[in-house]
């Protein structure tokens, strides 16, 4: 075999294997988020199909999967059906630089790595406008410029954020990062305890989870840009949303506490270990405050948080010095 | 080196086919994603040249802050046909060409640069050497950013006094008179 076909063969396999990584997050974390809720609400949450009701979701897929694939009649057809890819391949393309262990990344360690994740990541919007667009509908819009909102006034904290993790490391490759941590001896969550909570709370507005749901408050909105979508292509949304949330997680957990650093079991498995911890975090904030008003939302980053961050980059430098 | 050539060829037809839609699409909406479409395949074709720092910039100020830029214009704008007229999305390559010259007579103006930096390139074919070999000049961050502070410091201050001016001048322009500084611009 030609070595140009082992490269491309070993990339398939990659890829497969990331998607399908994927696919069972996406399963588990659902359920997990079910079962979260309901326990804090005291109530049972699915217990029918499969033990604890672990079958559930599997169930709810294969439904949308034999769903009829509706499509409004006034929508901007091609706009409105490429939405969902567009939104799902930036969450791909983040595992790009995510390093699983000592020596092993699953794409390539670029020594941008962190502005890899930030340029990436901030092309959700350009999915999420064409779902809010294209929809031709007026819920639609206003969740997808509520979310944009959100997106621009969390992003720049959230990049202060990194960086001064970056400054902390003295690199911007995500391996380095983590390297970095094990070689000192501790976890960038000690001195940079405050870029850490900014970093949390920026995630989640970003990924209009938890308080910050505004985005598709259903008493008001409806579903926000996923009002019209159904069957799979609000599957692949609702997917392209938990693996956000995954990998947001994930890098929260490489670059704050020491990625696959940790005893006894493989590196890897350390990394999904942080991350959903960090994801329970997230389920758990989510379930218990009640949601902020648009308002309020941008206040938050603008007012308090970006300042915040400027001031904590300001004093991290002065440290280093 | 063929693999190369090919992915090549696949940009720079995505470039030539996204930007000329940028032009002569009827939805604004359109031009703002074909734009998109563009900035992203020039992050590719630097990313062909090892310039992995450039590429990532381009998506992240090009196809991340500028797009958003132009699409909360798009969103905020008065327009109301989100669908625009059926007849207007069928329209052929002739007649596509038509209307984006003919809507202003601007747009001659680009058409005649184009034309002319097209002649320029295929009479510089040949003349000049392939570009430097990939790999040859480093890029990473801290040259980059070692080269801004030492070579180039007195662009950089500049452009960086330009940026300023801008950000100052659209405050002043969006600032509505007499507005409530406490109701956040929520009137």
């Amino acid at each position: 075999m030609p070595g140009w076909l082992i490269d491309f063969l070993w990339v398939v396999v990659k890829v497969t294997l990331v998607i399908a990584f994927v696919g069972v997050n996406f399963i588990f974390m659902v359920w997990l988020e079910r079962k979260l809720s309901a326990k804090m609400q005291a109530r049972i949450g699915p217990n029918r199909v499969g033990p604890h009701g672990s079958l559930q979701l599997i169930a709810d897929a294969l439904k949308l999967f034999s769903k009829e694939d509706i499509k409004p009649a006034m929508a901007d057809p091609k706009v409105w059906a490429l939405a969902p890819v567009v939104m799902f391949a930036p969450a791909l393309l983040v595992f790009y630089v995510l390093p699983v262990g000592p020596n092993a990344v699953i794409g390539t360690d670029l020594n941008v790595g962190l502005l890899y994740l930030a340029a990436v990541s901030s092309f959700t919007l350009v999915g999420i406008f064409m779902a809010g667009w294209g929809s031709n509908s007026k819920y639609s819009l206003l969740g997808a410029m509520r979310a944009g909102a959100a997106l621009m006034a969390y992003e720049i904290p959230l990049v202060l954020s990194i960086l001064t993790v970056a400054m902390l490391a003295g690199t911007l490759s995500v391996q380095g990062i983590v390297q970095a941590q094990v070689d000192r001896g501790y976890y960038f969550v000690f001195p940079g305890i405050v870029a850490f909570i900014i970093y949390f709370i920026c995630v989640m507005a970003e990924l209009g989870r938890g308080p910050f749901d505004l985005v598709e408050a259903e008493h008001e909105l409806v579903m926000g840009y996923q009002t019209e979508y159904s069957g799979m292509r609000w599957g692949i949304m609702l997917m392209a949303e938990y693996t956000n949330q995954f990998t947001a997680a994930a890098i929260a957990a490489m670059l704050f506490l020491g990625g696959w650093d940790g005893p006894f079991l493989p590196g890897w498995l350390w990394l999904v270990i942080k991350a959903y911890a960090l994801v329970m975090v997230m389920m758990w904030v989510r379930w218990t405050l009640p949601r902020v008003r648009i308002d309020q939302l941008l206040d938050l980053s603008w007012k308090f948080l970006l300042p915040v961050s400027l001031l904590n980059l300001v004093v991290v430098a002065i440290f280093l010095v | 080196m063929s693999l190369q050539v090919v992915a090549f060829a696949v940009l720079a037809a995505l470039i030539l086919y996204g930007s000329y839609k940028v032009v002569a699409s009827p939805l604004i909406t359109h031009s703002a994603l074909f734009l998109a479409l563009v900035l992203v395949s020039v992050a590719g074709v630097f990313l062909m040249l090892d310039a992995v720092f450039l590429a990532v910039v381009q998506v992240l100020v090009y196809a991340g802050a500028v797009m958003a830029v132009i699409i909360f214009a798009i969103m905020l704008s008065e327009q109301r046909e989100i669908g625009g007229d059926p007849s207007a999305q069928r329209m052929g390559f002739g007649e596509e060409l038509r209307r984006a010259l003919r809507s202003r007579h601007w747009g001659l103006l680009p058409a005649a640069a184009a034309a002319l930096l097209a002649v320029l390139a295929i009479a510089g074919i040949g003349r000049l050497g392939a570009p430097a070999a990939p790999g040859a000049a480093s890029t990473s961050v801290a040259d980059v950013g070692r080269a801004l502070l030492t070579d180039y410091l007195v662009p950089f201050e500049i452009a960086s006094a330009v940026l300023l001016a801008a950000v100052i001048g659209a405050i002043v322009l969006t600032a509505r008179e007499g507005s409530d500084a406490r109701d956040g611009g929520r009137s």
